[in-house]
Parts: C-alpha cells; structure tokens; sequence
C-alpha cells in the first residue's frame, strides 16, 4: 500500500502548531504552502488537513506568534503570507526543547520497560 | 492581554477578516485542484470552525437567537403581553422597593463630598450617647487636627408668632452652610464671618419649604423681623429647595447656635455639660485622614478634657465614627446604660424585600407554567430545528434567549411602573424636594439583575423539560402551582394578620386612656431651671390647673404617652432578655391616664427604692411567684399595674416600670391633664395657665388622642400596601390557575368526549378536570402556612398588636384563596362540560 494512502491518523493540536512554527522559521509562506511543506518534509507521511490547518492558524495568530502580510502566490494572485515574529521565535524554541525532553523519555521508557 | 486586545480587533473588524479567512480557503482549494486532489467537505463550515478559534462564535448566535426569540415573541402578541405585565408586577414590586430604600439609606445627602463627613456619637463601656455636651464639641473643634471642621446641630421645636403650630428649629454651629456646600436660594445663609462674632445679631434662615407655606413664597421676607419664642430676629436668607441640612426631612429654619441662649431664656446648652440637652456632631475629615485614624485621635482629645472635667466626660469615653453624608432614619437623640439596642430598620427592611420577593417568586413560577404550555404548542417547531441538527446545548440556549428577552422587557416595564409607584408615594406624602425618584445607576443594575434572576427562575427549567420533550411530565408544572400557591398565601396571611391587629388596635385599649388626656411639656429644662424652681412652677402650675372648670386630675411623667421621648433598658440581670421602659411619675399618673393597679398599692412620696411595674413584666421575671415583694435592680416591687404601651405601640412584648420622680428628674416633667370632657376645648385654657406662671415659658400642648391617631395610620398605611400586594399575589395565581386548568381541558378533549360518550355525569368531568389541582393547591396551602408563621414572628415585634397563631387571619386568607382559586379555576372547567362527545372522537 502506498504511503499516501495509508488512513491518516490524527495529529494533535499542539503538535501542529510546533510543525507550522517549524516551517515557517525558514521564511514566509502562504496557508497552501504550509500544509505542502510539511507534507514533503515529512516523506508525505504527514498531510496537513485544511479543516485543522486553519483553525490552527487563527489560533497561533491570535497568539501572535505569526503575523499574516500580503504577498503573490505562484499562480500570481494576491495572498496571505505568515510570517513568524519575534515571539512566534521564542515559543518554537521552547516548545522545541520540551518536546526533545519528553521524546528522550519515552525513548528511555520504551527502552528499558 | 495582548492576545484579548487581538481577539478585540477580530471582533470589530470581523467583516474584513472573515473575508481575508475565505480568500485563504478558496486559494487553498485551487492550489489543491491544480496539484489533483480534489478537497471535500464544506467550505461554509470550515470556515466557521476556523473563525471558532477568535472566540466570537457566541456573539454571532447570540444575535441569531434574539432575531429568533424577537420573532417568536411578535407572532404570539397575547402571550407576550400577558407575560410582560406579569413580570412588570413582580419586578416593578422588587424596584420600587429597592428604589426606596436606595433614595433613603443608600443615596447620601445632597452635600458637598458627603464621604468625608463623619457622624460622631458618645460610647464607653458602660454608657452612649448620640449627642455630646456643646462644650466637649467645642474642645475637638479647638484641639482635632485631622478634622478640617466640625459641625453642631441642636434640634428643637419653638413657638413662632404667626404661626398656628410650634415650629422645626435647628440652631447649627455657623459654618453649617459653608461646609455642605449649598448656595442660598434668598438672601445670605449663616456664615463664620457673620454670626459667630460674639456681638452677632439674631438672624434666622428660612427652609424653602417653610418659606412656601408660611411666608407664600414672598420674595420681600428677607430682612424682615419675625418673632422666635417672643423674641425678635431678622430673616437673613431663604435655603436652597434640595437643602435639608443633614436630616432626612428639612427643618422650618435655622439659626446661629450661638444664639440658642437668646431665643430659650435661661437655657444652658451652650455651659452645662451634662450633655443633656446636648448637640449632635459631625466632623469633616482633612484628606488622606481615614475615620480610624480620625477615631484614634478623638479618644486622646476627650481623655484630655476628661482631666479637667472627670466626672462630666466618662471614663474610657470615645466618640464613635459613622458615615455622616447619608439620612438617618429615625434621627433622635437617645443615651443610657449599656449599649445602644440593634438597629430597628434593618428588620423592617428584610420584611418588605421578602414581601417583594414572594410577588416575583408568584410571577415567575407563574411564568414558567405559561413556557411550558407554550411548549407544547411548539412541539413540531422543536422536533424540526433538533431534526436537522440542532443539539440540546443549542435549543436550551435558544429556548433561554426567550426567557432573558422577556425578561428585559418586564424589567424595562417594571422600573417605569416603580418610577411612577414612588413618584405617586413622594406626591402623596410630601416628601422632601430633594428626594428624586428617577432612577440612578444602582436602579438600573438592580432592575437588570433582577430581570436576569427572574429569567432563571421562570426560564431555565421549562426550558430544559421542553428540550427533553418531557413538558407532558405534570410534576414541574404541579410544583409550579404549588409554588405560586404557597408565595400568595403568604402574602394573603400576612395582609390578613395586619388587618386584624389593625382592628384590634383600634377597638382594643392600649393599656391607658387616650381619649381625654392633654400633655403639657412646658419644657423647663430647657430654660435652665434647677430642681427647685422646677418644683416651685410646677405646684404653681398644678394649682392653677385644678382651679380650671373640666379638669379632673394631674400628674407628672417623664415619658408622656406617644411623646417622642423614651427611656428604655435592656437589663443584663433580667431572666430573659427584655425591653424594659422606664417612667417616672407622681402617684397620680396612674389615676390620670386610667391604669389600673392590680395587685399591691400605688407608688407613694418617699417612695425611693419601691418600683410598680406592669403585669407582663411580673409575669416574665417571676412567673408562678408572687411579684409583690421582689427585688429587681436593688428596688422593691410595691405593686402591679396593667400593661399599658404608652411609649411602644408597636411591641406586644414591652414592659413597663414605674419609679418615683426624684428631685432630679422635676425639670425635665411633663404634666399630664384628664378632662371630663372633650379635651380640645380646654387645651387653650391649659396653655394659657402654664404660660401665665413665667411669661418665658412656651409650653407644648398636645392631645394625647391625636398622636395615638398618628401612630395607627402608620399601621393602617402598612396594612393598606400589604394588602395591595396579596390581591396582586391572588391575582397573578388566579391567572395561573385559569391558564393550566384551560390547558388541560383542551390536552384532554378526547378523554372527556369518551366518558361523556360512556354516561358521565357534568359533576363527575368536572372533577376529573379539577382533581390535578387539589395535591398542589394543598401542598402550596400549607408551605404558605408555614412561611406565614415564621414571617409573622418578626412582624410581631414591628408592628401594633400582630400576633403570630391568630387563628381568624390564617382561617380567613386560606378561605378567600380557596375560594377564589376554585372560582377562577371553573371558568376554563366549564368549557369541558360544553365538549361535544361526536366532536370531540372525530377529531385527531
């Protein structure tokens, strides 16, 4: 069976949001974009749906840690782009190193139990 | 808070963002279309589930809802309406009465910064009192430096030529008008540079309503002369008409207390300092000064003076701090032993809020048996919005959003029925000017929270036994109508409990003569006579009297009946807790006033340490043991007299205590006078004796049948509201019971077309019909029954003569409840008498 095929398991909300903040800190890119490039990223093991991907954008925009500006898509239409700001920055590093934490320890659970 | 500041700017610029949202999902779409995956799903409801995240969502169904209920409410003109002027009832009740109470203890003077103004009243340990000695106000206003004023206020009632009845003065320290701010309406008012020169020339101001009445509004008084007590003094100004001073009502006038002295020959307020008569005292508190730092400081100040004057300033004396820029109800001076009794409005207060109560409690259960029948009728509406995906959560909502519009209309109603409740009462009882009944910010957020409490109560449960189409279930509605009963029948009781104490009242004696009594206070205290010369115008004045054609007796007391003054104690070494008050007479004070002397004999000269007291009171201190010969606070019982309330109307639990007048209390004696005929004719004669013995005198003679007239109609005017407010009670069930037995009827047309087809008698489907009421009716009667008892327990205190069990009121509200409730519930019955059997089976 073809990876891309396989039933997409549900992503939690948290770790979708470390993923969006993730891809952006290479540079701006528009919602379409977002969910591709994490779809690519991830072997196209992970699809992005746009019924989560969005709530979660509004929700990370409220936060503000991105802020959305105007830019021109590559079909030449005008689009928002996100852009991470400065705290957008901070809470990637943080939520980063928590999930290094967490992952370390369950690796070690795993191993030993 | 960044982030409620961004949801903000979501909420007020939802328009472009939400556009801005669908942009995104539509470029999403096509990007997706290009790369060959065609997306599914809604695009509408993605979108919302995305907006969900501002947190707005609400707002948006909020609005949906109101435009629903709105709708609703239009297409059922007779419902609404009917619901609109239950609920106007229940909360206009509730909004008056806090409209009241807001207008009189609430909303403070109008002065200039009533915050900072502070009553100050005596307190030690031992004794109190609410006014001070003028010495130890001028020793503060000397040596206090976190007040930046102290104000003096001395009431009294004086005899101005021209005017048919004693006036209202108040003698105030000079700076009364400067410190509270207010501008005369004529002329100047009092003022330091003026009148507190020691060569100050009498003037008086006058109160605006005064100057209406007495003077006709004539713009020329100022600078004329009047005569105070016989004495001249020339009009300076005219007041303000929202100016009261620091009372609730406004004074005739007033006038520098410097020239107190003046006006009452021979008084010595302003020298003795025995604080009796004394002045009542506020102080205005420098800024940053807290009353507990200005409290602190006053108790050092008085321990000052208290070393040149030990006995007269008590020991451990400090001057008690309390807001001073708020009306007092019932402003008089008092001082004993002990402490000072509890405050006797806030009872009162907690009467009339339940009372209110009970009417929103009627309207509101009333209310929700409406909704619930209503809910019926929409059975189909509701299947149809929960068929095509409504949840419960979301009909509950909607179904409440009725309830809170309902609401807000009744309170909107309610608070122009209060406005014009109180308006007609402040006409009706000439209020003083300042008092404005238009609401205030406190009424508005009253009147909401009280709509949105009653929205609950009438709301939420129909609600929810409609969502879970469970309105057929009779248990809720039955509680309903037993609810309604109980809160009526309450109120019915009570109403009824105080028509008959008013009945007894008026046909029942108090316990004294009333009827051919005249009091003569010539008030000789007041013109600094000493013991001596007190006694020397009183014989005179006993011997003048006799002489006098229709005059049957005198005698002395020092609380005449109904007079204004009262000596009460509460003392610790009494077997129960008791309000003992306090007279002192001549032995002929029993036979002047009709008391009959039960057991032992009357009171005699040289009577020191023997005491009569009332029967009540023998029979609570030593019940089973013979009274006659008791110790009670070092004095010995020599007799029992009838109980007789001349002071507490009002409490069937008073006792009386009868001492001999000293020499000490001869100044301050106020003569009593039986007539054998009518007393008005001879009161003339009486003043004319008394002012004949020293031309300085102005004596006040008063009829005692004429306060004792005044004190019912305070009962009677309770009486009347109370009443008023049961038939509106009745009526708000009455129309509780006409809607559910009509309901019924029309949910049971088939069932009654069956039995009639089958032979039932008209008797017999009427109490089938019927039948359902009679468990809640009974369970309400008797919930009413009970809250009744207890309400009536703290009744009895407040009013004349209520007694808690009488067996007529409670036998007379049950039956005219039941009694119109079966009336009224037979109206909507009979309609199941006409249903017509081949009708009533072909249909459905």
């Amino acid at each position: 069976m073809p990876i891309a095929n396989m039933p997409k398991t549900e992503m939690p909300s948290g770790a979708l949001v470390l993923l969006i903040l993730r891809v952006l800190h290479s540079g701006p890119l528009h919602g379409y974009a977002i969910a591709q490039r994490i779809h690519v990223l991830s072997s196209e093991v992970l699809r992005v749906e746009e019924g989560s991907l969005y709530p979660a954008l509004q929700r990370i925009l409220l936060k503000g840690w991105v802020k959305s500006e105007w830019g021109t898509s590559e079909t030449n239409r005008k689009v928002r782009f996100y852009r991470l700001t400065p705290a957008g920055r901070k809470q990637l590093d943080a939520e980063l190193s928590d999930y290094d934490r967490v992952n370390e320890a369950i690796k070690s659970v795993l191993k030993t139990a | 808070m960044c982030e409620l500041f961004r949801r903000l700017r979501y909420l007020l610029n939802r328009g472009r963002f939400d556009q801005e949202l669908a942009d995104d999902l539509e470029f999403h779409r096509e990007m997706a279309a290009r790369a060959g995956s065609a997306l599914l799903g809604d695009a509408v409801r993605l979108r919302e589930d995305a907006r969900a995240a501002w947190g707005w969502t609400w707002i948006d169904r909020l609005g949906q809802d109101l435009r629903y209920a709105a709708r609703m409410l239009w297409r059922s003109p007779g419902f609404t309406l009917t619901a609109i002027v239950m609920l106007a009832i229940g909360i206009g009740a509730n909004v008056a009465a806090f409209g009241f109470l807001n207008l009189i203890v609430l909303r403070p003077l109008p002065v200039r910064d009533p915050d900072t103004l502070l009553r100050f009243e005596r307190r030690a340990p031992e004794q109190y009192a609410t006014d001070l000695p003028y010495a130890e106000m001028a020793f503060v206003r000397t040596h206090s430096t976190t007040l930046s004023a102290v104000l003096a206020d001395h009431g009294t009632r004086l005899t101005l030529t021209g005017a048919d009845k004693p006036i209202s003065v108040h003698f105030v320290t000079a700076n009364f008008f400067q410190e509270l701010g207010t501008q005369p309406r004529l002329g100047r008012a009092l003022d330091p540079l003026h009148d507190d020169t020691a060569d100050a020339e009498p003037v008086v101001v006058l109160s605006h309503g005064f100057w209406l009445r007495q003077f006709g509004a004539n713009p020329g008084v100022v600078g004329t002369t009047v005569y105070l007590n016989g004495k001249p003094a020339t009009v300076a100004g005219v007041a303000a008409a929202d100016f009261s001073g620091l009372s609730l009502s406004s004074p005739d006038l007033w006038t520098p207390l410097g020239a107190q002295p003046y006006f009452v020959e021979g008084s010595q307020l302003l020298t003795s300092l025995s604080g009796d008569p004394g002045v009542k005292m506020w102080g205005r508190l420098r800024s940053g000064v807290t009353p507990a730092i200005a409290e602190e400081e006053l108790r050092s100040v008085v321990a000052a003076m208290r070393t040149q004057h030990p006995t007269d300033i008590w020991e451990h004396e400090m001057l008690e701090s309390s807001p001073g820029g708020y009306a007092k109800i019932g402003g008089g001076s008092s001082r004993g032993l002990g402490t000072p009794g509890p405050d006797e409005t806030l009872p009162v207060i907690g009467i009339i809020g339940a009372l209110v109560l009970l009417i929103l409690a009627v309207a509101c259960a009333n209310l929700g048996g409406l909704l619930l029948a209503r809910g019926v009728a929409r059975e189909r509406e509701l299947t149809i919005r929960a068929a095509v995906g409504a949840g419960r959560a979301r009909l509950l909502r909607q179904l409440f959003t009725e309830s809170l519009l309902l609401a807000f209309l009744g309170s909107a109603a309610g608070m122009v029925l209060a406005f014009l409740l109180l308006r007609t009462v402040m006409l009706a009882t000439d209020a003083p000017p300042w008092l404005d009944p238009t609401p205030d910010w406190r009424v508005f957020a009253f009147a909401l929270g009280i709509g949105v409490t009653a929205a609950m109560l009438f709301g939420l449960a129909p609600a929810w036994q409609v969502v879970r189409q469970r309105h057929r279930a009779s248990l809720l509605r039955q509680s309903l109508i037993g609810a309604q009963v109980a809160a009526s029948c309450v109120l019915l009781i009570v109403a009824g409990l105080l028509v008959r104490a008013l009945d007894r009242a008026t046909s029942a004696a108090p316990g004294f003569d009333h009827e051919h009594v005249i009091a003569v206070d010539p008030g000789l205290a007041e013109h600094g006579y000493a013991a001596g010369s007190a006694q020397t115008y009183l014989d005179a004045l006993h011997a003048r009297l006799g002489a006098l054609p229709g005059i049957e007796s005198v005698a002395l007391t020092s609380t005449p009946p109904l007079g204004g003054r009262r000596s009460v104690s509460r003392p610790k070494s009494a077997r129960r807790p008791v309000d003992i008050y306090i007279n002192r007479v001549t032995p002929a004070f029993f036979s002047t006033l009709k008391i009959p002397i039960l057991l032992g004999r009357n009171l005699q000269p040289g009577d020191s340490h023997g005491i009569v007291v009332s029967e009540s009171f023998a029979l609570g201190q030593w019940p089973g043991e013979d009274p006659l010969g008791q110790l009670f606070e070092g004095n010995t019982v020599v007799g029992i007299a009838g109980n007789a309330r001349w002071v507490a109307l009002q409490d069937p639990d008073a006792v009386e205590m009868y001492h001999l007048a000293s020499a000490d209390d001869v100044p301050s004696l106020v003569a009593m006078v039986r007539t054998s005929g009518s007393p008005e004719s001879l009161a003339p004669l009486v003043a004319a004796a008394a002012k004949a013995i020293d031309p300085k005198i102005f004596p006040d003679v008063r009829l005692v049948k004429t306060s004792y007239a005044g004190k019912l109609r305070e009962t009677e005017i309770t009486a009347l509201s109370v009443t008023i407010l049961g038939m509106c009670a009745l009526l708000l069930a009455c129309l509780g019971i006409v809607g559910l037995v009509a309901y019924s009827v029309s949910q049971r047309t088939k069932e009654i077309g069956i039995r009639m087809a089958l032979g039932a008698s008209g008797s017999h489907v009427l109490s089938v019909v019927l039948r359902q009421l009679s468990r809640p009716v009974l369970v309400g009667l008797l919930l009413g029954i009970a809250g009744a008892a207890a309400l009536s327990q703290v009744l009895r205190r407040e009013l004349y003569g209520v007694s808690n069990l009488d067996p007529l009121a409670y036998a007379a509200a049950i039956g005219v409840f039941i009694l119109t409730a079966t009336l009224t519930a037979l109206v909507p019955a009979r309609r199941a008498l006409r249903v017509d059997p081949l009708k009533a089976l072909r249909y459905e």
